[in-house]
């Protein structure tokens, strides 16, 4: 026999197993992307810990259509919802934090007029806002002053914003860069609510100008900055500083995981940072009755119980929002113990741009 | 009369090329040919791939509304902006960054390579494959390794060794320096090894009887491979540039802005600034030019044909015995560094318990966070599902990859000297230095566009434009991967074929394939392991709920959850590493011996 045939056709035959493998990969990959979402209704883009756990059960009781997740940091999604334009692909915005959802209200890209048929709490009903462009769906604080008890005791710690500028607490402080984690804004906004004592003055510029000054002089006692809680977590339990300024749901998360000695205190005032959800007003009309059913569970007995377990040591940790509802965990106080004040999102929302940007060039590159 | 074909593989006279290696001279009718179906069928597929998109993205600097992100159609006011404060000094940054890192590689390459293939150092093939395995490690990864290493309470005081100092010089422009650079040497050793195949050990030995000196001697020889030297240049540069691991974790950490992540930086703002991203994006792309134009006015000036079909294997230096130990332990020190330290790190780092947290006693060893990958933290969160769908993607991104590069790589080395293809090496380069996070936006503008998902095709938000959106990524560095090997072949080998009477296919099969069998094998495994580990794409890209394993790992690194973080990493490069060894194996088995022996080895000296 020739045997360059008798070779040919064993090569051609090694060869076709190999591709045959290569093809059942391929199909089985098509196989996997299809069974994930059979009718890809409606999209949750969501940066909430539990949001998995929440889209599952979701997913699992409410059999008539099915609910698909984008999962990511707060920054990546509205990256995203902007980049899509006029052409949406996002049916609900579930992060926290309302000052967003303010500006995408003001572009109209939020449905009005519709809130679930629950009974909200006080601190509910005042993250609602008049035209109910979006809903609350918990609370949780940012600017809670995280520290840890092995370093600094609780009758050390500043009683005021303006102590944490004293020499004492040089070098001893944190926080997070509001250009990559989503509730420092927030913490910054809130900042300058109260140091510009507003909404009194109504000048949101002089309040402005009076947080920044504020924030350059907590950078010169030698503030520290970090990218998100996890690094700023990390300075704290490593002994590189020994507080810092972030959400009080990463504070109580890490003292009952990874270090018990963290403890959360609150200086007068922190901010409401309410977790909330919006639908997309450019969506069809199908997508967002399925996206109502979606927020109308989430505030149900069912829904909740979701939510204070999805990610029981982490976003799971926040106050309700409804009458009848407590929190996750006996670790968070009374929320009546709390000085917190709620920002105008509307106005606030407006400047987060020029805000970060100042905060980029001045305080974490400066 | 029996005829076989199988190949007999001889050096083709040959010039120097484009791509830094020696490439086969061709009849000048074969260099103006004019566009064939075949050219523009896959300058479409580019246009779909890689240029549309990139194209929608970089026309915001200047027209913002055109995909409604501002009220202007035509403004120059966000130049301005992106080259002042911290997006000017992440500009500045980036370009000296890398040209020193570029510097460095090629140097640290070219002394490895010489030593690899033209001496007699010991465990050539290993330094080879570990070669291999630095260029697979994502430079995120190998921050991790570092940080867990180096940081207080971490890896080196468990083991003892006071790193405090160290910790404080890593943050800073010199860790980034050492860990780019060591993502840069492997991209620099390949080309700068095909180099110097073509160069006979006689250059040498004549410059040594004219009576040169050691230095002298190097002065000599170096210029003769100057074209795989800028080649090398130019392809770290480029990927320096374009790198967004460390400018985001450690440049990031070290309050040092780079220009990748000054782009992220503008756009992770809400609402994100694109035009200024744009701009960042444009000097991105634009800055690989240079480095191009240098490569082309040094070819100009003489030439550098060195290979001939009289060229001899070349003869490798003899160490004495003495100096062969000294040179190999300087070389297993060199990996231990570059590869050692940040691998060791990780795996270590994921068996402490509670790494990097302060303790007055003793540190631990544990293997929760491996428990906590099997029952994860975070419910619905685990590592299972996302892993293997990386791994299906990253099989088919591997092989569509695979398959464009060898064409497109034919291409480039069959139009030598040519607009087309000057005009590739251009796009090739300019390619490779843009940032995933820029192709991954724009894939949104060009794929959402209501004209294309209304009229085209939706494929937004699915698992093929992700894959499509990897190809794009790994093309551009695949391609100028296999340029050299391809260029190597020669031609009659497949015109011999046809003339014995073998179709076109046939002819590629038996002549061409076994020669680059081993180089798109290895370019696939490059690929696959890429595709598993890339992240800024596929964290803008990917569908709902179908989490490719890298944003998952992401989600726990950036929630405070280190050690699980790590344990996920460490698993997930394990199991790249096994892949490797498999698609080795089976190679091995599946292949004729002689394609085993033949044509192009990065690994075996």
């Amino acid at each position: 026999m020739n045997p360059l045939i008798k070779n040919t056709g064993a090569l051609r035959s090694r060869i076709t197993a190999v591709a045959l493998t290569a093809t059942v990969a391929s199909l089985s990959l098509l196989t996997t992307s299809g069974a994930a979402a059979p009718h890809p209704t409606l999209v949750v883009y969501s940066a909430q810990g539990y949001d998995s756990a929440a889209v599952t059960a979701f997913n699992k009781t409410n059999p008539g259509f099915t609910v698909t997740l984008n999962d990511n940091s707060t920054g990546p999604l509205l990256q995203q919802i902007q980049a899509e334009g006029n052409n949406p692909k996002w049916g609900v915005l579930w992060v926290d934090g309302s000052t967003a959802f303010a500006q995408l209200d003001g572009e109209g890209k939020l449905v009005r007029g519709w809130l679930p048929n629950v009974s909200f709490n006080k601190v509910g009903l005042a993250n609602v806002p008049k035209d109910h462009s979006y809903i609350p769906t918990g609370l949780t604080a940012t600017g809670a002053l995280v520290y840890d008890s092995s370093q600094i005791t609780a009758a050390q710690l500043p009683k005021t914003w303006a102590d944490l500028l004293k020499p004492q607490y040089k070098g001893e402080v944190g926080m997070n860069d509001p250009a990559q984690s989503g509730p420092t804004y927030p913490l910054i906004a809130g900042i300058m609510n109260y140091l510009g004592n507003y909404p009194r003055t109504k000048n949101v510029n002089a309040a402005v100008a009076a947080g920044e000054k504020y924030l350059e002089a907590l950078k010169a006692n030698g503030l520290v900055v970090n990218a998100t809680n996890g690094p700023t977590l990390a300075a704290i339990e490593a002994h590189q500083i020994k507080m810092a300024i972030i959400q009080s749901s990463a504070g109580y998360g890490t003292e009952l995981t990874t270090y018990p000695n963290m403890r959360v205190a609150y200086l007068n005032p922190v901010t409401a940072l309410p977790g909330v959800i919006g639908i997309d007003a450019k969506a069809p009309k199908a997508v967002q009755d399925e996206a109502k059913k979606f927020v109308t569970w989430l505030l149900s007995p069912a829904g909740q119980h979701v939510m204070k377990t999805g990610d029981a040591q982490g976003d799971s940790l926040f106050w309700p929002v409804l009458n009848n509802e407590q929190p996750s965990n006996s670790v968070i106080p009374s929320l009546n113990s709390v000085p917190m004040q709620s920002l105008d999102p509307y106005v606030w929302g407006s400047q987060e741009n020029k805000v970060n940007t100042w905060f980029e060039a001045n305080i974490n590159n400066g | 009369m029996t005829t076989t074909l199988e190949p007999t593989f001889t050096p083709p006279q040959t010039q120097p090329d484009h791509t830094g290696t020696t490439a086969v001279s061709l009849a000048p009718a074969r260099r103006h040919r004019r566009l064939s179906p075949a050219t523009v069928a896959l300058w479409v597929i580019l246009t779909l791939l890689i240029i549309a998109p990139v194209i929608c993205f970089l026309l915001l600097a200047t027209s913002p509304r055109l995909f409604q992100q501002g009220r202007e159609f035509f403004t120059l006011k966000y130049i301005a902006q992106a080259f002042q404060g911290q997006t000017g000094q992440g500009i500045f940054n980036s370009l000296w960054v890398s040209t020193s890192v570029s510097v460095l590689a090629v140097a640290i390459a070219t002394t490895v390579a010489w030593l690899v293939h033209r001496t007699n150092i010991i465990g050539r093939r290993a330094w080879g494959i570990l070669m291999w395995v630095l260029l697979l490690v994502p430079t995120w990864m190998m921050t991790l390794g570092w940080t867990d290493v180096l940081q207080p309470f971490g890896v080196s005081q468990y083991l003892g060794i006071n790193t405090s100092y160290l910790y404080g010089q890593f943050f800073g422009p010199t860790g980034i320096i050492i860990v780019l650079t060591t993502a840069a040497i492997p991209f620099s050793y390949f080309v700068v090894s095909a180099g110097l195949h073509g160069l006979g050990s006689e250059f040498e030995d004549a410059a040594r009887i004219h009576g040169a000196s050691r230095f002298l001697t190097m002065r000599t020889i170096l210029p003769i491979i100057a074209p795989a030297l800028l080649s090398a240049f130019a392809i770290s540069f480029a990927e320096t540039m374009s790198d967004f691991g460390v400018a985001f974790t450690l440049a990031y950490h070290s309050h040092f802005p780079l220009a990748t992540y000054t782009l992220f930086s503008a756009i992770s703002n809400f609402p994100a600034n694109f035009p200024v991203a744009a701009v960042i994006a444009f000097v991105l792309i634009a800055s690989t030019v240079p480095p191009i134009l240098l490569q082309s006015r040094v070819m100009r000036k003489g030439s550098f044909a060195v290979l001939s079909g009289r060229t001899r294997a070349p003869r490798r230096r003899e160490f004495s015995p003495r100096a062969r130990v000294a040179v190999t332990m300087a070389m297993a020190a060199f990996f231990a560094v570059a590869l050692g330290v940040p691998i060791l790190g990780a795996v270590i780092g994921s068996f402490i318990q509670n790494l990097g947290i302060y303790s007055s006693s003793a540190v631990h060893l544990t293997t929760t966070y491996y428990m906590q990958v099997i029952h994860p933290s975070i419910i619905g969160k685990g590592l299972g599902g996302p892993l293997l769908l990386s791994n299906q993607m990253g099989f088919v991104v591997a092989t569509v990859t695979g398959a464009l590069a060898l064409v497109l790589a034919r291409r480039l080395v069959n139009n030598v000297g040519g607009w087309s293809q000057r005009v590739t090496d251009v796009f090739l380069l300019g390619s490779v230095a843009v940032p995933g996070v820029v192709l991954g936006v724009g894939y949104i503008f060009f794929y959402n566009l209501s004209f294309i998902t209304s009229h085209v095709v939706d494929l937004y938000k699915t698992l093929p434009l992700l894959m499509l959106a990897l190809v794009a990524s790994s093309l551009p560095g695949q391609t100028r991967f296999m340029a050299g090997p391809v260029s190597q072949i020669q031609p009659s080998l497949g015109d011999a074929a046809r003339v014995h009477g073998a179709s076109r296919m046939r002819a590629w099969r038996t002549t061409n394939l076994p020669l680059v069998s081993r180089v798109l094998l290895w370019g696939w495994l490059l690929t696959f392991t890429k595709t598993i580990s890339e992240l800024a794409i596929a964290q803008i890209l990917y569908p709902p709920s179908q989490e490719p394993a890298s944003v998952t790992i992401q989600a726990y690194l950036a929630n405070n959850a280190l050690g699980t973080g790590t344990a996920m990493t460490v698993i997930t490069l394990i199991e790249m590493l096994g892949a490797i060894v498999v698609a080795l194996g089976l190679f091995r088995l599946l292949t004729p011996r002689g394609w085993q022996r033949i044509g192009w080895s990065g690994v075996k000296s």
